[in-house]
């Protein structure tokens, strides 16, 4: 998972404060929480000295792009498929209590996580308890895969 | 709903949609399950003698042929056969007083059959997931070989008495050579024994059990290990491979611990087997012959098993047989160098529905069709549970069952 | 400069797949024609990540890609995937109970020029 510092070392660091930030770490924070996009640096996007540090950071902002509004990210090629993350999963044992509560694949199209050509698909993720008002750190899908397949930024 | 055969977990919940050579969708299958399905369409077998193709009818008699005048002929493979064309197979040994076994004698049948003697109590599956409070993965990496042991069974699922699973009322501990996925997950009781550790590592175990401290190790976990296995109401410990290999001598040793943790509480043992349906095979030959493997049904009266011992163990019969059928296996990748090297050298008859270095090196070479998903029939599970399964796809190529029943037919 | 290690055999589920899709491919090579080995022997060796080593004991001897092992320190011991390139190096005896001592895999590891021992050139030395 890539960290604010590996960020702001492909900003202009000139703390030039366009974006509306105070200093460009500010800025490399806000692009981590995904509260700033990267197009709202202007020196970045109009200056040609920057075109290296700007296709990189692409490049590194490209996981955080495809994440969810939760922050879920999955790496689908480093997933086993063992189904820890569909049976662990509140919303999908309260959804299925005969079926992913107790070991099985889902029935229905209320889960959030099922396996699906062998890895781990998400679905309906405003159903997450990480989301909304009454938001928890509930952590049940990724501390319980075997290879890192799925993180939160 | 379809049942794959990818390994001894033998799911049931699997949906698959199949278009013109390819899987279309899959739902419920891990990776290794889906490897194992989308080989309907990669390297395929075709009939074969001495590397040309000819039809089905020639390999067949090509095959019946070579058996028929073999004096040592060897059958081996079985454990990616379902039960009935093992039924068969054992018949087809009896009838030409073939050597009959499949890879159980290398190790894993060490420990197989003390607990099909009763010598080690086991479970089901489904006792574990309603049940267990304790899973020990011994010498195996369940993540990597049967993905969803955890899921399904064994940590993350709900159970009768187990209803906050793995949240507040399951532990899952590793014991094992070096930290894998599966010891990744329950880290907080993985217990790294050196190659070779793990008798002094039991040991440990029984020391602690007895309210001892041990004299090697780290005594404070080692101390913690034996209040969590005192206090468990029903454990289960899963022994894989890597344990058997390094137990193979002292599973006296192995069956005194069980002995003793039935003293104190409840604890059951099922062994991690890899193929779909290795147990099956060896279920069926006890009954027939007292042996769960390496049969010799040569010299005796016809249906009477003769031999049983080392010598019939593939490991030293592939250097004494002079022919062999391979069934659903390939031993020129999978067994060690000398027994592969000594099966290279006898003319070899392959059965299997994809190519392998076996069917390569083959005299003769029969297509076959893939258990689960072109044939159907019954297997046994790791824990015992018989389960069938019908074919979800029509196939051209037929069963293992079908061709040892024609492959006798022609003897 | 060679050492000398015990090397235990598992299982990986990538592995595994690129096997159900041919066992004849190049990746499935990739895969399997490795040996993991602890940071302090590949410094010993003198090999990194990628570099070729030559694995060898009574048995047979096979060329493989030298990876570091991402384990706790385990110098002394290494890991390779269960494949034909690990059955080259093992004994058939094992379940001989007059045989004591470690029964998997000893062998010789040392950095080699070569490249990495292909399934034609096995399946030549059991037909041989």
């Amino acid at each position: 998972m890539v960290g604010a510092m590996e960020i702001y070392m492909l900003l202009p660091k000139t703390n030039c404060k366009k974006c509306g930030l105070p200093t460009c770490m500010a800025f490399a924070v806000g692009l981590l929480g995904r509260e700033k996009k990267i197009d709202e640096c202007p020196p970045l996007i109009e200056e040609k000295k920057y075109e290296a540090k700007l296709k990189k950071l692409h490049e590194v902002m490209a996981p955080l792009e495809n994440a969810s509004e939760i922050g879920l990210i999955i790496h689908p090629e480093k997933c086993f498929g063992c189904g820890n993350c569909v049976v662990a999963c509140p919303v999908n044992v309260a959804a299925e209590p005969t079926r992913c509560a107790v070991g099985l694949g889902p029935e229905g199209d209320k889960v959030i996580l099922r396996v699906q050509d062998g890895v781990v698909l998400a679905n309906n993720l405003k159903e997450c308890r990480r989301f909304g008002p009454n938001k928890i750190l509930c952590n049940a899908c990724t501390a319980t895969c075997p290879s890192k397949a799925i993180e939160f930024v | 709903m379809t049942t794959c055969t990818g390994c001894s977990l033998l799911c049931e919940d699997i949906e698959l949609v199949l278009k013109t050579g390819a899987i279309s969708e899959a739902k419920n299958l891990c990776r290794k399950g889906q490897g194992h399905f989308q080989a309907l369409f990669t390297e395929r077998t075709k009939p074969m003698i001495d590397g040309k193709e000819v039809t089905l009818d020639q390999a067949i008699a090509k095959a019946a042929e070579i058996l028929k005048n073999a004096r040592t002929p060897l059958l081996y493979g079985w454990s990616n056969s379902t039960l009935e064309a093992q039924t068969v197979g054992i018949n087809l040994a009896k009838k030409i007083g073939a050597n009959i076994d499949d890879t159980s004698s290398f190790c894993e049948g060490l420990l197989m059959e003390r607990i099909l003697n009763g010598k080690i109590p086991t479970c089901t599956l489904d006792d574990v997931r309603n049940f267990a409070d304790t899973s020990v993965f011994w010498g195996t990496d369940p993540s990597n070989s049967h993905p969803r042991h955890l899921s399904r069974f064994s940590y993350y699922p709900r159970g009768e008495k187990r209803q906050k699973s793995y949240e507040e009322e399951r532990t899952c501990m590793v014991v094992d050579v070096r930290k894998s996925a599966t010891a990744h997950l329950c880290s907080n009781y993985y217990f790294r024994v050196p190659p070779e550790g793990d008798a002094e590592f039991l040991e440990s175990i029984l020391t602690v059990l007895d309210g001892k401290i041990p004299k090697t190790g780290d005594k404070k976990r080692l101390i913690e290990l034996g209040t969590i296995l005192k206090k468990t109401e029903f454990g289960v410990i899963f022994p894989g491979q890597r344990m058997i290999y390094s137990m193979q001598d002292k599973m006296d040793l192995f069956e005194e611990l069980v002995a003793r943790l039935n003293e104190i509480t409840t604890f059951k043992v099922i062994p991690m087997v890899g193929h779909y349906n290795m147990r099956g095979f060896n279920q069926l030959m006890l009954g027939q012959t007292g042996f769960i493997n390496s049969v010799s049904f040569r010299g005796g009266a016809a249906g009477a098993a003769t031999t049983h011992g080392p010598e019939q163990g593939v490991a030293l019969a592939a250097k004494s047989s002079d022919a062999a059928l391979i069934i659903g296996s390939d031993p020129l990748s999978a067994l060690p160098f000398g027994t592969a090297r000594a099966l290279a050298h006898i003319p070899l008859i392959a059965i299997d529905p994809r190519r392998s270095l076996t069917t390569d090196a083959a005299q003769v070479v029969i297509p076959s069709a893939l258990s689960g998903l072109e044939a159907g029939g019954t297997a046994l599970r790791m824990d015992g549970t018989r389960i069938s399964f019908e074919p979800i796809t029509e196939s051209e190529r037929l069963s293992d069952e079908q061709i040892l029943t024609r492959i006798m037919e022609a003897i | 400069m060679s050492v000398e290690l015990k090397i235990v055999c598992f299982e990986d589920i990538f592995q595994y797949e690129s096997g159900e899709k041919s066992r004849f491919s190049d990746e499935y090579r990739q895969f399997s024609a490795v040996i993991l080995l602890d940071k302090q022997d590949m410094a010993s060796l003198g090999v990194k990540d990628g570099d070729k080593v030559l694995v060898e004991n009574e048995i047979s001897k096979i060329v493989v890609a030298a990876k570091t092992s991402d384990d706790e320190p385990h110098a002394g011991l290494a890991f390779m995937i269960n494949s034909v390139w690990s059955n080259q190096l093992l004994r058939d005896d094992l379940c001989n109970a007059s045989v004591s001592g470690f029964k998997g895999i000893t062998a010789r590891v040392a950095p080699s020029q070569g490249e990495v021992t292909r399934i034609p050139e096995i399946v030549q030395r059991l037909r041989a």
